[in-house]
Parts: structure tokens; sequence; C-alpha cells
């Protein structure tokens, strides 16, 4: 049985490439307000939307979503074709569904919504710093990154904590090969005790409970008073039903 | 050559501010008070036997010898009292 993508792909495929001529005529008829030519001109590049789609796939996020957003930038592309210039309309084209595309995997390859000019920027401080380390065996201070990029201090900090927030993971994000587990259940719990100390306790605490009620209610008294536990109206309650 | 004088607990000893709780000389007469007549030494000794009294079970549970003299110690240890008093504590609100 064939995938909905298949189906897709025979329908894109059985559009034929239009010649020099033929896009020119459609982008005038477009300019016109010519519906019909638009969908044309559309359904005519829709295998080069996939192409480029299908080369991003392998950054993250499903193939078919990346198609849904080369199309996005096709149609755009469409819309602001200009034939005058003289260019193939592949060539302006591939411009707009490439940032559809990288735009929409900056959008959703992180939990946090990042700026695409802030990550642009950690990209750039990330190479920076790399070769940075490679030429002087030490980390540049965030001033030295700044001159060297041209960018403030501020917008230096902004494009480092835009690498922090990037790679910021979901608490609820299913994990392990069955998907039944949320990271947040994978993380120790740095304050639990232990099974080993809490069984430990409550074997103490039983042998304690049977040696306070051991002791004479004189004892209890004295103990009581010293670790300061209960005060004075409440010293004549059998707490730890010792002997009276 | 001068050598150092009297016994020093290893870990220290526990005191009222410590504990939190009444100096023997305001245990030995609020205890009078409530009919049980003794002085701030008795009331030292009581609250020392007592201890005792819960440190030989709680050695007896994990198996080790241990004579009378270390039962007196251990008694005394301020560690061993913090670790009683939490437990008392914990008993206490949960009667509460």
């Amino acid at each position: 049985m064939k995938s909905s993508l298949d189906v897709y792909f025979k329908s894109a495929g059985s559009h034929k490439i239009l010649t020099r001529e033929q896009e020119v005529d459609l982008a005038k008829r477009i300019e016109a307000g010519d519906k019909i030519a638009k969908n044309i001109m559309i359904e005519s590049n829709l295998k080069l939307a996939i192409s480029i789609a299908k080369k991003y796939a392998r950054y993250g996020g499903s193939l078919e979503d990346l198609i849904q957003e080369s199309n996005i930038g096709l149609i755009k592309a469409v819309e602001k074709f200009d034939w005058r210039k003289g260019f193939k309309f592949s060539t302006y084209a591939s411009w707009w569904i490439k940032q559809a595309v990288t735009r929409s995997l900056t959008k959703n390859s992180s939990q946090v919504k990042i700026p695409s000019h802030t990550l642009s920027n950690a990209r750039k401080v990330w190479k920076v710093q790399k070769e940075y380390r490679e030429n002087f065996g030490c980390e540049p201070t965030e001033a030295e990154i700044g001159e060297i990029l041209g960018l403030s201090v501020k917008h230096v900090r902004q494009a480092f904590s835009g690498i922090k927030a990037k790679y910021a993971k979901s608490i609820d994000e299913r994990v392990g090969e069955e998907g039944n587990k949320t990271f947040g259940d994978t993380l120790p719990d740095e304050n639990a005790k232990s099974i080993d100390i809490i069984l430990d306790n409550q074997k103490i605490r039983k042998v304690i409970v049977s040696s306070l009620s051991s002791l004479t209610k004189r004892e209890e008294l004295v103990l009581r008073m010293r670790f300061g536990i209960s005060e004075t109206d409440e010293e004549d309650k059998n707490i730890y039903d010792v002997k009276e | 050559m001068p050598m150092p004088k009297g016994f020093k607990s290893e870990n220290g000893y526990s005191t009222k501010k410590t504990l939190g709780g009444k100096s023997y000389h305001e245990i030995s007469s609020l205890m009078s008070e409530k009919g049980y007549k003794m002085n701030h030494s008795t009331a030292r000794n009581v609250f020392v036997s007592s201890l005792e009294k819960i440190a030989r079970d709680v050695v007896k549970l994990y198996d080790i010898a241990a004579d009378e003299k270390s039962i007196n110690r251990i008694s005394k240890d301020p560690r061993f009292q913090d670790a009683i008093v939490s437990f008392m504590r914990e008993i206490s609100h949960e009667k509460e």
C-alpha cells in the first residue's frame, strides 16, 4: 500500500518542468492577477520544493512538515518573482524555499523560542570561540568576541543565552525505546533518601519506640525536658507509652 | 613536662543550648514540683541512664558487642543524642 507521501510525490512529479518562456508568460499573468497561472507555476515547481525539503530532513523534523514549509516558501517566491530580472524561477525560488525550511527548523528545534538573528549570532560566536581556542589555546572574553564579530557585549551575551536555551530539554519529553518514561522520571532526586537508609531508619525507630516505652515516667519526663520536647502543659500526656 | 589535664570527649558535649531543652537545675526543680524529688546531679544521672537504656537496644539491633563503658560513651555522644531527639520529636509530632 502506498503512503500518502508517495501519492503526493507521484502527483508532484506528474507536472512538467516549465521552459523559460513559459515561466515568463506565467509570471506576467500572475502579475495581472491570474490565479490559474499562479497555481500552474506552483504545481510545476513542487518537485523543487520537495528536493530542498529532503535535504533538510536530516536536521530534524518530519519530511511532511518540511515539505509543507517549503511549499509556503515556494508560494511566496511565486508571488514575489520578477521576470524582468532575467533569472530562472528556480534560482529565485530556491532561496525562499530554503529560508522557509530553515526558519521552520529553527522554530521547532528548541523548546524555547529563540529569535533567528540571535541563533545566527550564536552560530557565529560558536565559530569564533572554536577558532580562538585553536589559535591561542584559551577562551576569548565576551568583549573580544564582540570586537571580532562587530557585536556589542550585550548581543554576545544574548547569543550565549541562545546557545544554552537551544539545548533546553522539556522535563515531560518521552524517552526510552517504548517511550513510557518522561525525561523527568530519569532525573535523580538528590534530596531523596536511599531505600537502605529508609529501611534502616524504620528499624531504628521501632527499636527506639520500644526502648522509650520501657522507660519509667520519671525518666521519660527528664528526657523530654532535656530535649525540649512538648511544653509543661503537655508533659502529662503519655506520648511514648511509658510505664506509669 | 606539663600534660593536658582532664578528659575531653572526642565528639564534644551536648548542652542545653544545642539540645534546645532545659538545664539540669531547671529539670530538677520542675521534677521536684511534679513530685519526683531530685537534685541536678540526679537529673543528669536519670538522663544518662535513660539514654543508656536506648543505646543498649540500638547496639543490639546492629549486633555490636559493647560493654557498659561503650554504652555509657555512646549515650553521652552528642551525635547519638541528636539522633534520639529527632526520633522523639518525630514521634511526638505524629501523636499530636
